[in-house]
Parts: structure tokens; sequence; C-alpha cells
């Protein structure tokens, strides 16, 4: 007898679109990106809000359960006026990643304007006020994500700069989240695969007693456009620049119509993941870069797609 | 009466090419930009030389009179066979700039790998031996400068990332770690610079603030127009650009600059200021010789300070 597996290691939630458009309380084009974080008694989602004028802002949702949640009546950060950041965020915010250090949450995010996209860090501990900290990439990098914990006593991030016309992760170093270097490119798009096109950080690293897990988007260009998928690469706890095992396959591909159909076709793109204490993995995704959806999946069953490395060929 | 101008603010050298592959001791592909720098009475060329397999290494030329040049027959700066540098200049090292930054001699090169380019900085004493400290950026940026001197207590470096084709300068505390990115020029749409721009030659320091040479690329149906212009950043917040020539200071013109592997091109990757303000520029022409021209510090600041005018 034919044993049935599912689709997709990730098992999306019932509900999904978590939310949509109609659960924001104020007009704008589309709800997608989002991270999540826990707080003492509720989760919430920092989310990338497009206004209907065309350019990103962030918005806050909270709820119970990790699966329902409510959007507050008004955006949480918007593009900065003036300073600095003024010049560099002209264009707008996109694509939140929180990590949590040193006792607040620090959220690294793409500025965007005519100078090409930028990872800027803001600090905060509410997901009310935020602090910019610093435009800390040069132009034409996105996708920044920052390690939960100091190692080797620096502050380590992934991020996804262009050489040569190809996307890869890279990995950088600071003794002080102002100042980057010691840049080296981590992994790359592999032919042929369905990451064959670009490849980028998407959840900040989780730890495990395996390695850095860390979820990424993997691209593959088709005739009719891109297809982007969340894949699993891990990394050395202690010389994350170490790559343990990647997945030969992607965990989560669109093919629900809320993924497949929206304003960019073909997209399930993750900002965020929350492990449960019983080993339960929320992934946060946005969907067609229209919706916000939730997917689950066992951390052991992650793990053992993510050693899968060289099984598969 | 007429008064005859000459074509550029910059005047070629009479002997020009200063350098070509027929004053080579080995076979090349080709040779493409030198830094430059003046070492007591020695003047020193550091070029970009192409081998004939296709990638590049870095070699030094002296002379005593800034116009003869012995080219060495060992690169100074080869692609990095092994270690942690391997991967990313496996395609070659180019394009140096010199600065004198504290007693010692510091080289921003072009480290070109399959992942994209890198800057990679080096320091020497002697210019025969070099120790590499690093590659100190984000792909793709190249065309790194180094001030010569520390800005408000950080060191300083202006570089040219791909994305935006813009001049951008960054600081750092250690030469290891950078940050505080901000871009100070862009092309400008119409003018001779309206696609690219990128740092020619370090900063050096003169009156007036820090004088700038960079290059400027303009789209042709027949591929890029390469020119050289000049900028000056404010001594003391170099993030703003005091003056800028509308124009170019040298277009490629005569046969050795429209001629060669990369046609229609003048570049740079340094300059010396001699005591009497004669400004010498070394610049690569066509990507297949190397060339001097010179002008005055005057002549450029009157250069900007024309541009500001309307007619």
């Amino acid at each position: 007898m034919r044993k049935r597996i599912g689709r997709d290691v990730f098992h999306r939630w019932e509900g999904n679109p978590t939310l949509t458009l109609e659960d924001i309380p104020f007009r704008c084009n589309t709800v997608f990106n989002g991270t999540p974080a826990k707080l003492a008694d509720e989760y919430v989602l920092l989310l990338r809000v497009e206004g209907q004028q065309g350019y990103s802002f962030f918005a806050l949702a909270r709820g119970r359960d990790g699966f329902h949640f409510q959007v507050e009546d008004r955006p949480v950060l918007l593009p900065a006026k003036g300073d600095v950041f003024g010049i560099y965020e002209a264009r707008g915010i996109e694509d939140p990643r929180a990590t949590f250090i040193n006792d607040s949450w620090y959220v690294m995010y793409t500025a965007t304007s005519n100078y090409g996209s930028r990872i800027a860090l803001a600090k905060t501990d509410d997901f009310h006020h935020f602090e910019r900290i610093a435009l800390i990439s040069e132009p034409g990098n996105k996708d920044g994500v920052l390690f939960p914990e100091k190692i080797n006593d620096q502050y380590v991030r992934l991020d996804r700069p262009i050489g040569l016309n190809v996307g890869s992760i890279w990995i950088s170093y600071s003794n002080d989240l102002q100042s980057w270097g010691h840049s080296k490119v981590l992994i790359s798009p592999r032919k042929g695969y369905w990451d064959s096109y670009r490849v980028g950080a998407s959840a900040p690293p989780i730890k495990t007693e395996q390695g850095w897990l860390e979820i990424y988007h993997g691209v593959k260009m088709t005739v009719s456009g891109p297809v982007y998928r969340v894949g699993t690469v891990l990394l050395d706890l202690k010389d994350p620049s170490l790559v343990i095992s990647r997945c030969n396959v992607p965990l989560l591909s669109p093919r629900e119509d809320y993924e497949r159909i929206g304003d960019v076709n073909n997209v399930v793109f993750a900002c965020g993941a929350l492990v449960e204490p019983d080993g339960e993995v929320k992934l946060y995704y946005g969907a067609a870069d229209t919706y916000l959806c939730v997917a689950t999946a066992r951390l052991g069953e992650i793990i053992k797609y993510s050693l899968n490395e060289k099984k598969d060929r | 009466m007429h008064r005859k101008r000459g074509p550029d603010i910059v005047h070629r050298w009479e002997g020009n090419p200063i350098i070509t592959i027929d004053d080579l001791s080995f076979m090349c592909g080709d040779i493409c930009n030198a830094g430059a720098v003046k070492v007591g009475k020695e003047y020193i060329l550091l070029l970009s030389i192409q081998s004939l397999e296709g990638f590049y290494s870095i070699y030094p030329a002296h002379s005593v009179d800034g116009h003869y040049f012995q080219v060495n027959d060992q690169p100074l700066l080869a692609p990095s066979q092994r270690g942690p540098f391997a991967i990313y200049e496996e395609l070659g090292v180019l394009d140096p700039r010199i600065s004198l930054l504290e007693g010692e001699y510091y080289i921003f090169y072009d480290a070109y790998g399959l992942h994209g380019y890198l800057l990679g900085l080096a320091r020497t004493r002697d210019f025969t031996s070099v120790e590499r400290l690093g590659l100190v950026s984000e792909p793709d940026t190249k065309a790194g400068a180094l001030f010569p001197r520390r800005i408000k207590g950080k060191y300083a470096r202006l570089e040219r990332p791909w994305a935006g084709s813009s001049i951008w300068i960054s600081f750092s505390d250690d030469l290891e770690y950078w940050g505080w990115s901000e871009v100070i020029m862009t092309p400008r749409a119409g003018f001779w610079d309206s696609d690219r721009i990128g740092v020619a030659t370090p900063p050096l320091e003169i009156k007036q603030g820090w004088l700038l040479i960079y290059y400027g690329i303009k789209q042709t149906s027949s591929g890029p127009l390469i020119r050289l212009g000049a900028a000056v950043l404010d001594t003391e917040n170099p993030q703003n650009v005091v003056g800028r020539t509308n124009v170019p200071i040298l277009s490629p013109r005569v046969e050795y600059e429209r001629i060669g592997d990369v046609t229609n091109l003048v570049f740079s990757c340094g300059a010396i200021i001699e005591p009497n303000g004669e400004v010498r520029i070394y610049y690569g022409a066509a990507n297949s010789c190397i060339c001097l021209g010179t002008t005055g510090i005057e002549k450029i600041v009157e250069a900007y300070m024309e541009s500001e005018k309307e007619f």
C-alpha cells in the first residue's frame, strides 16, 4: 500500500492565509513578509506592509496562539525622514528579521533608495519604539540576519550581496554592530537544483544540537519568472562559516493558490521561525508577496532532511 | 589672436606611451592601469598586467625621472594560490591604488574571483615584499582608495560598489571592520559621466580639500567611453563634495587611447603632486599601455569653479 506523506516537509496551517489585506485596519496594497517574536504572554509579528503608494513599512500583529493575529491600528515603523537613514530609506523599508540578543530585540531590515538596497539595524524592546542603530552594509546587499548570540566574542550576520550577478549567502563579523568585516561566501546557487538562480538568508539562525539551522530561500528561474522556495542549511556551532550539510530539497514550495497567485506569483518567503518547547517549528512566510502564512514542522524532521545532502546523489 | 589651449585640461607627455608590452622582459596579454607613488626621488608604479592566460597580477616599475621606467620581472602581488584569499583572487589581482599612511604604503587592489570583486588591502614598506591584510569589502566592490591620514580619528576609504554605480565613502577604526558607508558622488544624467563613476586616484590633500581624480563612463552604441574627471572633497568632512568638474579633464583622443583591447579608454589608479604644484597622472590607455599626463592643481580648481557657472 502506498504511504501518503504530504506534499512538503512543512505543513501549512489549515487557516492560511493567516493575514490578508482584509485584516489590516488601514488601506494598503499587501501584507506579506513578517518576522515573529515570542514575548512574555503573546506572539507578535513584525510585518512588511506595502502601502498603496508602493513603498513598504512595518506594522505589528499580536496573538495568543501563534496562528491567529490582530493587526494594530497604526504602523510601528515608517521609512525615516531626514538624517542619513532618510536618504537610504527613501523608497521604503522591507523584510524585517528579529533576533533576541543582549536582552533586546534587534531587527535587520532592507532599506531601499535610488542608491540601492542596504541592510539597516534597529533595536527595540517592545516592537513599538525602535532605535535605529546603523546602516550596516554597502549598497546591493539585503536579507541580513543576525545570529542570536556572539560567536568567538563577535557578532555574526548572514547577508545576500550580489557578486558577478550571482546571489550567494555570505557571512560577516563585527565587534560593535556598526563596522563589519571578514566577509566570506557561505553557500551559492547549485546548478540544476531548485535553488539554481539565487539563494539568500531567510530566518535568523536557530541554534540546535546539530549546528546552526539556517532556513533560507532558494530561487529557480523559469520562462514565466522566478519560483521562490524554502530550504535549509546547517552551520558549525563554533565556526558558522563552515557548512555541515545543506538540504537537497526544498522544505516548502509554492503550491496553494495563495502562494501561486498574487502580486508576485510563485513565492514562499520566510523572514523568521519560532521553535516551541515541544519541538514544533512555526515558520512565518509571505506568500505571493500578498499574504502572510504559517506552516509547521518538527525540528527533528527538519534536521533529518537538512542532513540528507549527499544521500540523494 | 587665437590662443591655443590644447584639447584637455591634462596635457599628454610627448613621449607617451611610457610603458608598453615592448618594455617587458616577458610576454603578456596587456598592461592596464598603474598605481603611482614617489618615494624620495624615485617614482614607483604598480602595474596591472594580464598574463597571456588572462589573469591579472601586479608588477612594480621604477624610475628616477618619472618618464622612463624599468618593469620588474616578478610580480609584487599575484593571485593567492592557497589559504583564505585563494578563492577570491582566482581570476586576478588588479588596479592597485597606493596611499602613504602612518609611515607605510597601503595598497587597495581589486581581488577578482568567481564570487565577484572584493577590495583587498595589502601593506609594504619597500615594494619588494608585501603583506596581505585582508579582504575588506562585500562583493561587488572595486576601486578602493585609502585616505592618507585618519579623519576625525577614523580611517577612511573611497570605493565603488556595483549597485548604483556611484562613489561611496566608508570608515574604520582598525582597517579591518568597515562601516558608516555613505554615497558621495553619483553619475549625472546627460553628462560625460552619465552611466558609471568610480575612484581613479587615491585622495591627495591640497589646500582646498581632498583632490580626487575619478573615472566617468558614458555608453555609446559602439561601447563605453571612459574618461577622467576631478573633484575636491571637504578636508574634515570628506563626504561633502566641495567641487566637481562638469567636463572631463582627460578624454581618449589619440591613437593609443582609442585603439587597444578596450577602445576609447583613459583610466588612472595613481597621481603624484610635485612640490611645484604639478599634478602627474599616470594613466592606462585602451587597456594596453601606460601613459603620463600633467596638469596643475590650479587648473583643476579653476575647472570646477568654472563648472559652478552657467556661462
